[in-house]
């Protein structure tokens, strides 16, 4: 997505719930519901703040120790 | 909590987040509607199952497990807003007397619009066949898990199956032909 003046789009996709990474096509037919969603889901962005959140939530928690998020967020923090 | 080490536990967890969260996400954020629900819920669901993992025995894949995990969760908070904001709608669904061949293609002009379009026809879906072609789309997901996940036979599965898709077929056209028109919602 294009970060020149294009907040309005990027507003509505964030309300629509998607964020599509790229849309290189203007137009595209799918053959069923399915396809369709599966297409939608690829292209769909999932929020990073989830992982973050997770990492803070099991870490207040008692069990395993070790930072999971470490490995899924890269190794940083 | 008893369960496998530390680090193992971790690893696992660690796994089980990367291979699932898109679908969870994506399963949440379409049956809600909502993206902030839907990262509050996938957030909910990972912990849930974190809390858990060391009671997960094998006898459904995480996926599966997770998904049910899922369901139960937004069909919980589906219903707390539903019981809120919903009363009867007796309207009739449009799909039942339209004319749609369920297998017919689906074109859509505008890509960067499918994903508000999606979620229109998805919000004037009955929850049932929201759900159905959400889990279907996985294609990790066998019509037998879609069933065990939804409570019903495969054949059951395939019967509904055909009607979803039906009734997605006549949404989707309507919106696309009337130019993105504000769906009533039908029924939950």
């Amino acid at each position: 997505m294009k970060h020149q003046s294009q907040f309005s789009d990027e507003q509505q996709s964030r309300q629509a719930g998607t964020e599509h990474q790229t849309q290189p096509e203007a137009a595209r037919e799918f053959a069923s519901a399915e396809e369709m969603l599966r297409y939608d889901a690829k292209q769909t962005a999932v929020p990073p703040e989830i992982a973050r959140r997770l990492q803070k939530s099991t870490g207040d928690l008692p069990g395993p120790k070790t930072a999971w998020w470490k490995r899924w967020l890269g190794g940083g923090q | 909590m008893t369960g496998p080490p530390a680090d193992l536990a971790s690893a696992a967890f660690s796994s089980l987040y990367a291979e699932n969260n898109r679908a969870i996400y994506y399963l949440a954020l379409r049956y809600l509607g909502d993206p902030q629900k839907a990262e509050d819920a996938t957030h909910d669901v990972f912990l849930k199952a974190f809390r858990k993992l060391d009671q997960f025995r094998g006898e459904a894949s995480h996926r599966t497990w997770l998904y049910r995990i899922a369901i139960n969760h937004c069909r919980n908070l589906q219903q707390a807003w539903h019981d809120r904001h919903v009363f009867a709608n007796t309207d009739d669904p449009i799909w039942d007397c339209a004319v749609a061949n369920a297998d017919s293609p689906l074109r859509v002009l505008e890509i960067k619009e499918l994903g508000r379009l999606i979620q229109k026809v998805l919000d004037a879906l009955p929850d049932e066949y929201r759900l159905l072609l959400l889990l279907v789309a996985d294609e990790e997901l066998s019509y037998e898990q879609v069933g065990m996940l939804t409570e019903q036979s495969p054949d059951a599965v395939r019967g509904k199956l055909h009607r979803a898709r039906k009734a997605f077929t006549v949404l989707f056209k309507k919106y696309t032909d009337s130019n993105h028109e504000t769906p009533k919602p039908i029924f939950r």
